[in-house]
């Protein structure tokens, strides 16, 4: 892309442009150019790196699973919709089989085919170790998104069967983090390296120019199988911008149409400047993971988990973060209805939270010791550092004494896959770090079942609470949606009552994009839909 | 950065301090006093260090002590003349108790490359011979990269830190310091009155002792007082790739880093940090220029 | 003068084998490696695991520095841990990007610095002088990362007059448009030359001027060709040797400067590869950046041994 870097520039080139089109037609979409705050350019073979946010952008508008996201929302929990599958069944007799009915007609950017096959090639690259399209960081991303695919076979060339290990009545919301690339152009290419350089998925936008470490350049897919999902953009330019200085810097200098969350000090003046911030709201926990297994841990007492979740100043952190998160007192928000009736009712209170710690046998003179490792920076940490010192003065007020073990987010990466008593945790009593969105129950099976206990799995406070893994093990075989709620409720009113996290607060996703922006909705997810927007 | 190897390269002027003795010193402390500018200049150091040092006599707040209800005030704001921070802490106090952290990691390198580049660099020139060798064909080594680089490397891959921040400075600037210690020692070895003392039965240790060590200190010292503006910006440089002091320490680059997002909201607070590193900085070199000019036996 | 510069040359194999080996060593003491960074972090360990064995990351340290060395004989630099594209097209393009802006730093500093020290000296004592000599303090005083900021806000922010990150290009500048997006990061680097030359060349052309008969010409006001040429031919070997050092540094230690600029440089690449731990690109970038530098340090010791044969040692 060579579109003009200032704002001024651009004016002549927009009017040539139009000068260009016949004076009916609409205007086209545009270009829109922006800054993620990934290092790189995320893979873009399907199975993009970067954590979700390299899914959210090299992800869907590219690449499709067979069960998607609905993004079209701003009002309520996105939900699961059917992708490159019309629609699927759990098999009456065999709860552990399902059943995906292939959608007909759906065409990769190459030309080639989507079907039973191609479906089957993909789930080989995920899960076979030895087929030669097998891609081992791509596919140990996969078996860990979803542990859940025992086998698979084709039934006919539009109709093919997965098998769990066990029955999982969640099975469907796990499957949108499987994306589905084309084998033809595999077979093109040879390897994936070189299909990274020409992509080819289902997804409304192509991959059309791929610089790495410079951007990425994603075009309109005329072709796309939903005609009601056509971008409306020409163009979307992703630049790796991983500095928050910088990204501002390339917004106000009008470089990018749209940053992915801006520093919250520039949030007022960025307003003054006549930017739009955008944030979303919706259930995703920067937290505090409490060890359980340590054998001086001071959190064993559910007292002391309780009183910190008292003690903790929600609001204060939110207003230092200028309104860029909200408060959490559990993993879902008191309005999801997966929320539940919890006993306890976090809320800044510290003298309940000082009397639970007195009756736990704390107190002015005994403070509660712990020592938390948290992280220089990282995928969805926000900011670590400002937010965990000012945590750290709240929380002595109430009895705390909070020391930090600051490490490099690689560092907390290793120690979150090792057990909370090994080596690699350094001491820690606690780890501050913001883990996939919880949006539905799949995900907090993932976080709180016992048997995912680390180093087997990402359990890693060591929470074992018996009832908590029934109910999940009801849900798992249920097939009743309003049994399955109910029992999501209790599941949640647990893990709040329990308290094997401090909730923190949830990450609202802020970005901030000019005025020229248009058509945008901020769904309540992780994910967005850029299909709608278009540049005025 | 290398261009105090002049005054060390020329053997002319080694032996013209040799020749003068103990009078020298005398007459560079003399020009020293003469010298406004380099006087002013330590008198302004002084004080920082005083200051520093000293820092709760000269503060009110506690530096890590904030509230987020007086985040990012800009200077002049009643009872925090300089502003705070993005956490609301006192940037007056801040900026004086992180002086410490920061003078200490423009310091603690230079000081310790000084002593370890410098033993083995006057070892290698007094020595000669394989031992001479073998010191600076590793010193080759280390001196391939250039010293950023180095830094950065080591840091990179130890962990972020104030130890291992002054652990990857040290040994970026060892190599240099050994080059400039083995070429002064070398060259006044093969002067005559060394050569003179050793032929008279003169013990090993006693020419280093008087003869090398006097001769020699005085360049490399030079040398070393350069270095320290370098090892400040770039300890700082560190510590805003997200690489040196980490949090909540208060030292100058962090703070440069951490209130760099405020740049929009409070501007002047957020540049302090950088002119603190600027000016210290180049007290440093203005001081090191003034001794270098002392030392100078020409003028 | 052949037979000096070969054994230059060759001397540097050794120390470049140095220099590979500490990376290595180095690396290999770092926490965590490639693949605690390449798959997020709900990858549990297992998996993780197996992964490693992979990259042959569960062998002996020798034994990967070994297979490493016989492949970077051949001139295979193998394949990124985490991109799985080829180090060579990785680096030698970062490589080509920082050279892009070193070059015109380099160009601008040094002539800069030149200029600004000879005019000094020769004006030694006056108001010009002082001016002269307090910017070169300056240039080296500043932390130029921070400049680099406040220029982007004064320039790209306020003013809008110039790009406030990003190359904008690939290759070489060929458009008003492509060298606008050189200017701010170009003057941000050329900051610490200019200083340091200019220092340097001050000082020597001072001694120069200091000696008898060249003083005596020009306190009559005469300035000769005969007085520039010496001044030019004893000036020239330390200016020389000290440009070639920072040309280095502008090359290794641009890694700040492009932070500040998102600049898809050798610098961002070292960083991006330190942070991700991908082995095959650190060492890689490491051993070359070092080559060059080594390469550099050659060159410059042979334009000085030209210049002033007592210099062979």
């Amino acid at each position: 892309m060579h579109s003009s870097w200032t704002r001024r520039a651009s004016v002549p080139v927009a009017a040539t442009l139009a000068l260009g089109l016949a004076p009916g037609s609409a205007l086209a979409g545009g270009t829109l150019r922006i800054a993620m705050t990934a290092s790189d350019v995320p893979t873009t073979t399907g199975a993009p790196d970067n954590g979700y946010e390299g899914v959210r952008f090299l992800g869907y508008p590219v690449f499709e699973g067979l069960v998607l996201w609905d993004l079209k929302s701003a009002d309520k929990l996105a939900d699961i919709r059917p992708g490159l599958a019309e629609r699927w069944e759990q098999d009456a007799a065999d709860k552990t089989k399902w059943v995906f009915y292939l959608r007909k007609g759906v065409k990769f950017h190459d030309g080639s085919e989507f079907n039973a096959d191609a479906a089957i090639w993909n789930l080989d690259r995920y899960y076979k170790k030895d087929a030669k399209q097998f891609d081992p960081p791509g596919g140990a991303v996969a078996q860990a998104r979803n542990p859940f695919v025992a086998a698979y076979r084709k039934i006919d060339d539009y109709t093919i069967e997965i098998t769990n290990p066990r029955p999982l009545s969640y099975f469907p919301n796990m499957l949108p983090y499987m994306l589905y690339s084309s084998p033809a152009q595999f077979e093109k290419t040879g390897s994936w390296a070189e299909f990274a350089k020409a992509p080819s998925g289902t997804g409304p936008f192509k991959i059309t120019e791929f610089k790495p470490r410079v951007s990425v350049t994603l075009s309109r897919n005329e072709d796309y199988w939903d005609k009601a999902k056509v971008p409306k953009l020409d163009k979307m330019v992703l630049f790796p911008m991983p500095e928050p200085t910088t990204r501002l810097a390339a917004l106000r200098s009008g470089q990018v149409d749209w940053i992915e969350v801006p520093p919250p000090d520039a949030v007022p003046s960025l307003k003054n400047a006549g930017f739009e911030i955008v944030t979303g709201s919706y259930p995703h926990v920067w937290p505090w993971m409490l060890n359980l297994a340590k054998e001086d841990s001071p959190w064993k007492d559910v007292r002391v988990r309780r009183a910190i979740n008292y003690c903790l100043n929600r609001d204060g952190l939110v207003t230092l973060l200028n309104g860029l998160a909200e408060p959490s007192v559990g993993a879902f928000k008191p309005g999801d209805a997966q929320f539940g009736k919890p006993k306890e009712h976090y809320g800044y209170d510290p003298t309940k939270g000082k009397a639970l710690l007195k009756e736990a046998g704390f107190g002015p003179d005994k403070p509660v010791k712990a020592k938390v490792m948290i992280s220089t920076s990282g995928s969805g940490q926000m900011l670590p550092l400002p937010m965990n010192e000012f945590l750290q003065q709240n929380l002595k007020e109430c009895g705390f004494d909070i020391s930090f073990e600051v490490v490099e987010w690689g560092t907390m990466l290793v120690a979150l896959r090792n057990a909370p008593t090994a080596p690699q945790a350094l001491g820690s009593d606690a780890m501050n770090i913001s883990l996939p969105p919880s949006t539905d129950i799949s995900q907090l099976a993932l976080y709180f079942l016992s048997t995912n206990a680390a180093p087997k799995g990402r359990n890693w406070a060591n929470w074992k609470n018996e009832e908590f893994d029934k109910v999940i093990d009801r849900i798992e075989k249920s097939s009743d949606p309003a049994e399955i709620l109910k029992d999501t409720q209790r599941a949640h009113e647990i893990i709040v009552d329990e308290a094997p996290w401090a909730f923190i607060v949830h990450d609202r996703n802020p970005r901030a994009m000019t005025k020229k922006v248009k058509g945008f909705v901020s769904a309540q997810s992780w994910f967005q839909d850029f299909t709608s927007v278009d540049m005025e | 950065m290398e261009d105090s190897a002049t005054l060390a390269a020329d053997p002319a002027m080694a032996l013209k301090r040799a020749q003068q003795g103990k009078s020298y010193w005398r007459r560079v402390w003399e020009r020293l006093r003469e010298d406004k500018v380099t006087l002013a200049v330590i008198a302004v150091l002084g004080m920082l260090l005083i200051m520093v040092v000293f820092a709760p006599w000269f503060t009110i707040h506690d530096p890590y002590a904030g509230s987020v209800l007086r985040r990012l005030k800009p200077v002049g704001t009643p009872g925090h003349w300089l502003g705070t921070d993005e956490v609301g802490r006192d940037l007056w106090s801040r900026m004086l108790y992180g002086g410490r952290l920061s003078l200490l990691a423009g310091v603690a390198p230079v000081f310790l490359a000084l002593l370890i580049g410098g033993f083995l660099g006057i070892l290698a020139g007094y020595a000669g011979g394989l031992l001479n060798s073998a010191v600076m064909r590793l010193t080759d080594v280390l001196y391939a990269f250039p010293s950023i680089l180095l830094a950065i490397a080591i840091t990179g891959i130890l962990g972020a830190g104030l130890q291992n921040t002054i652990l990857a400075l040290t040994i970026s600037f060892i190599p240099p310091i050994i080059r400039i210690s083995e070429s002064v020692t070398t060259q006044v070895r093969h002067l005559d009155f060394v050569e003179a003392a050793r032929a008279s039965g003169a013990r090993r240790l006693t020419i280093m002792r008087y003869h090398i060590l006097s001769n020699v200190l005085g360049p490399i010292l030079v040398y070393a007082t350069s270095l320290i503006s370098i090892c400040i910006i770039l300890a700082a440089g560190l510590s805003f790739l997200g690489l040196g002091v980490t949090p909540p320490s208060a030292e100058w680059g962090l703070m440069l880093n951490n209130l760099r997002q405020g740049i929009w909201a409070s501007p002047l607070v957020a540049a302090l940090p950088g002119v603190m590193i600027f000016i210290t900085s180049m007290c440093f070199n203005l001081m090191s220029d003034g001794l270098r000019q002392a030392m100078d036996v020409r003028l | 003068m052949w037979a000096f510069t070969l054994r230059r040359l060759l001397y540097a194999v050794p120390v470049l084998l140095g220099v590979s080996m500490l990376v290595f060593a180095l690396i290999h003491l770092a926490p965590g490696d490639v693949v605690d960074i390449l798959v997020p972090p709900e990858v549990p360990k297992e998996i993780a695991d197996s992964l490693r064995q992979r990259f042959h990351l569960d062998e002996q340290l020798y034994v990967q520095y070994v297979a490493w060395l016989g492949r970077l004989m051949v001139g295979d630099f193998g394949v990124s841990f985490f991109t799985g594209r080829p180090v060579a097209e990785e680096l030698f393009g970062a490589l080509g990007n920082t050279l892009v802006l070193a070059l015109p730093a380099a160009v601008l500093g040094f002539l800069l610095g030149i200029a600004l020290g000879a005019l000094a000296a020769y004006n030694h004592g006056t108001w010009l002088d002082k001016l002269f000599s307090a910017t070169a303090i300056i240039g080296v005083s500043l932390p130029h990362y921070w400049v680099g900021i406040v220029l982007v806000a004064i320039f790209a922010v306020v003013l809008n007059l110039l790009p406030a990150q990003g190359m904008g290009f690939e290759g070489l500048p060929t458009s008003w448009e492509h060298v606008q997006h050189l200017v701010l990061p170009v003057v941000t680097l050329s900051l610490i030359p200019m200083g340091v030359i200019s220092r340097l060349v001050r000082a020597n052309v001072l001694e120069i001027l200091s000696q008898e008969f060249v003083g005596t010409l020009h306190a009559k006001g005469l300035f000769s060709r005969r007085v520039l040429y010496h001044t030019l031919k004893n000036a020239a070997p330390s200016a020389l040797a000290l440009m070639g050092l920072q040309f280095g540094y502008l090359l290794g230690g641009s890694i700040l400067v492009e932070t500040v600029f998102n600049w898809p440089g050798s610098g961002g690449l070292m960083n991006l590869a330190i942070f991700r731990r991908d082995v095959p690109v650190l060492s890689a970038t490491i051993v070359v950046l070092a080559a060059i530098f080594v390469v550099i340090n050659i060159l410059v010791d042979v334009l000085q041994a030209l210049l002033d044969p007592r210099m062979r040692r």
